[in-house]
């Protein structure tokens, strides 16, 4: 199966030929790759050489640390890939942002008022966690809308907070 | 002094139990709900509940701690750093009870613990502090607003019982002080319950050095040199290291430095460990910029270069046993780093993390220490610090400790939590690191986790395999048990709800 892979933006090819064998680009490499203990931790074996990783995904890559290095990696089938150029742009994608907590906590305070316009890297969410006070930024330009806390509301991980439209 | 309480939990509780173990004293753990399973609760003698996991209710309650110590028949109380370490209230309240305070006496706690009469301490014995409101106790915001013109831009507004980088802004200009007072006022108020703050010249390229110190009962003081604490980030260490690369072979002004952090303890009639901070310009002149009246977070550097157990110092004070050494006793031995490993993202504004320790491999091998209250199964919650481990290495030279650092770190796993161990690992790739050359802002201001900046070689192909055939995987195994028709409706009708759903 062809994988067209992107690494911080730059394009591989990978093919995985079979469960020993991948070839990027235009070279075949032996492989012998597992997960260790269940975990987002994977081993890689690649022709001799050995290599470990955390794999966390993200939105829509992943981030794999490596050597103290972290990477965004997309992956793709090729046909997928193919797809998706024939049809000029990805499927429907939101253009909302649904700002969730990362972490519980207590919202300290909310600078900006529902309704009103902010702009990318404003703070929207003022969140203490931990005995610190932490800044929950906008990663867009557009309308505070639908805000679902207050100051003083202790929140979870992953709790919605409010959306960005 | 056969048994002892220790008032804290994490990686600082085990390290107390650790040098009461040694010398065959028996422990006392206390813990919150959320720690029952905590290493310092299993690793001590006895274990007594103190309530519900927010540290007010709990590791905060001085007199649940006293009751518990005098129910347990424990002597005396460590109370470790943070919590109830700097509270005079507390140290008088364990003298009152006819328990024994591991730590200063309550005048010396009190003198040092409000920073405006620290300073205006230390300068009446002669040792030069940073310009700043050294006057007393509580000033207006209107009062602020006009000293801050004298002082002059930028500066710092920094919470009178404060510590840890809590309460603290900087201030670029008039404009900002009014803002900049209140949330610092309300993290104080937040933190401490006391919304005090005072004003502080900011010293531009300064280095944070500290000296620590030594005094026993019988009016003995001695220095254990200095340990850099430069490199932070929002005010919080996050790396230390003995030596300091500045002071270096200026034998001169590692004395000259050493006899004035002497002199600023003896000012205040200190007794047990203590810590003197410096600020230390790029001209070599130092300011005095607060005394921490206990055990530091970053003590082990310390023992490391050194060789002095500083805890099991502190317990032969509070015995009233002399000091084991005088000053010519203590020489600095190679070199030594901490990295403070820490719950929170590098790559997500160093976002706090919170989560079960799924796996853990720490790392260990000659010059390694590791001090941790962590283990595989337990939980980070939100409701302490997010320290998970210091790790120490120790070196011949300052180079050795530095190459055992980079593989002690390619080496230490833990999953669960993200930590800024990455932040380490470019830290220690740092030439400017390397180079000594680095100040309290170099954090924020001229270090960054992109990959731009250097030509360390990279593994993209290597990044680009391992996501790939993890995906792979994953496709052939869902592939596996999710068959066609599963559902009981179609898939975009569960495409509709899954996207709603997380709206």
């Amino acid at each position: 199966m062809l994988y067209i892979t992107s690494v911080n933006g730059k394009d591989f090819s990978v093919e995985i030929l079979d469960d020993h064998h991948v070839k990027v680009d235009d070279q075949i490499f032996e492989v012998d790759f597992m997960s260790i203990a269940n975990q987002p931790v994977f081993s890689l074996i690649i022709s001799g050489k050995s290599f470990e990783a955390y794999v966390y995904p993200g939105e829509d890559d992943y981030q794999v640390l490596l050597q103290g290095r972290s990477y965004s990696v997309k992956v793709e089938d090729e046909r997928e890939k193919r797809l998706q150029k024939a049809g000029g742009s990805t499927v429907s994608q939101s253009s909302e942002y649904h700002l969730k907590s990362p972490m519980p906590g207590m919202v300290v305070s909310l600078p900006v008022a529902e309704g009103q316009p902010v702009t990318k890297g404003q703070v929207l969410v003022i969140l203490e966690s931990m005995k610190m006070q932490n800044e929950l930024k906008s990663p867009r330009d557009g309308t505070l809308a639908r805000v679902r806390v207050k100051p003083g509301d202790n929140v979870e991980q992953r709790q919605p907070l409010l959306s960005v439209v | 002094m056969n048994k002892v309480l220790i008032a804290n939990r994490g990686e600082i509780a085990v390290r107390i139990i650790r040098a009461c173990r040694e010398l065959g004293i028996e422990t006392v753990a206390v813990y919150s709900d959320v720690d029952r399973q905590a290493l310092h609760v299993r690793y001590a003698d006895e274990a007594y509940l103190l309530g519900p996991a927010p540290s007010r209710e709990s590791y905060l309650r001085a007199d649940k701690i006293i009751a518990i110590a005098k129910k347990s028949g424990a002597q005396a109380i460590h109370p470790g750093y943070g919590f109830l370490a700097e509270r005079a209230d507390f140290a008088q309240a364990c003298i009152d009870e006819g328990l024994i305070f591991i730590g200063p006496k309550p005048s010396a706690i009190a003198a040092m613990g409000d920073k405006a009469i620290a300073r205006a301490t230390v300068t009446k014995a002669g040792v030069k502090v940073v310009p700043g409101t050294e006057g007393e106790g509580s000033l207006s915001n209107e009062s602020l607003l006009r000293i801050s013109g004298e002082i002059g831009f930028p500066l710092l507004i920094k919470a009178t019982a404060g510590g840890g980088g809590k309460g603290m802004r900087e201030v670029k200009n008039i404009e900002e002080m009014p803002g900049l007072i209140d949330s610092a006022r309300r993290e104080a108020e937040a933190s401490f319950g006391d919304g005090n703050v005072y004003l502080e010249k900011l010293v531009l390229g300064a280095r944070h050095i500290e000296f620590q110190i030594l005094a026993d009962q019988h009016g003995n003081v001695i220095h254990l040199g200095e340990r850099e604490c430069s490199l932070q980030r929002r005010h919080q260490k996050l790396l230390e290291e003995s030596p300091s690369p500045f002071i270096g072979d200026d034998t001169d002004l590692r004395e000259s430095m050493g006899s004035v952090a002497v002199k600023a303890a003896q000012a205040v009639d200190y007794v047990n460990a203590g810590t003197i901070e410096f600020l230390v310009d790029k001209d070599k002149n130092y300011y005095f910029l607060e005394m921490n009246t206990r055990l530091q977070v970053e003590h082990p550097i310390t023992e490391m270069v050194t060789g002095i157990d500083i805890v099991k110092e502190q317990i032969r004070i509070a015995r009233g046993r002399h000091l084991s050494y005088t000053q010519k006793d203590v020489h600095q031995n190679g070199a030594a780093i901490e990295c403070r490993i820490n719950a929170e993202d590098p790559y997500n504004s160093y976002l706090p993390s919170t989560g079960l320790i799924s796996h853990s491999i720490l790392p260990t091998g000659p010059g390694i220490r590791v001090d941790t209250g962590v283990y595989p199964g337990f939980e980070i919650s939100s409701f302490y610090d997010p320290l998970i481990s210091k790790l120490v290495s120790w070196g011949e030279s300052r180079g050795q400790a530095i190459l055992r650092m980079r593989r002690a770190l390619e080496e230490y796993r833990i999953v669960g939590v993200r930590t800024n161990i990455p932040f380490h690992q470019r830290m220690m790739d740092s030439h400017r690191f390397m180079g000594g050359q680095f100040d309290t802002r170099f954090v924020e201001e001229r270090f960054s986790m992109d990959d731009a900046d250097d030509s360390k070689t990279t593994n993209m192909e290597i990044a680009a395999v391992i996501a790939t055939l993890m995906t792979h995987q994953h496709l052939e195994h869902s592939a596996q048990i999710v068959r066609r028709g599963e559902r009981d409706t179609s898939n975009w009708k569960w495409v509709g709800r899954w996207e709603r759903m997380h709206r």
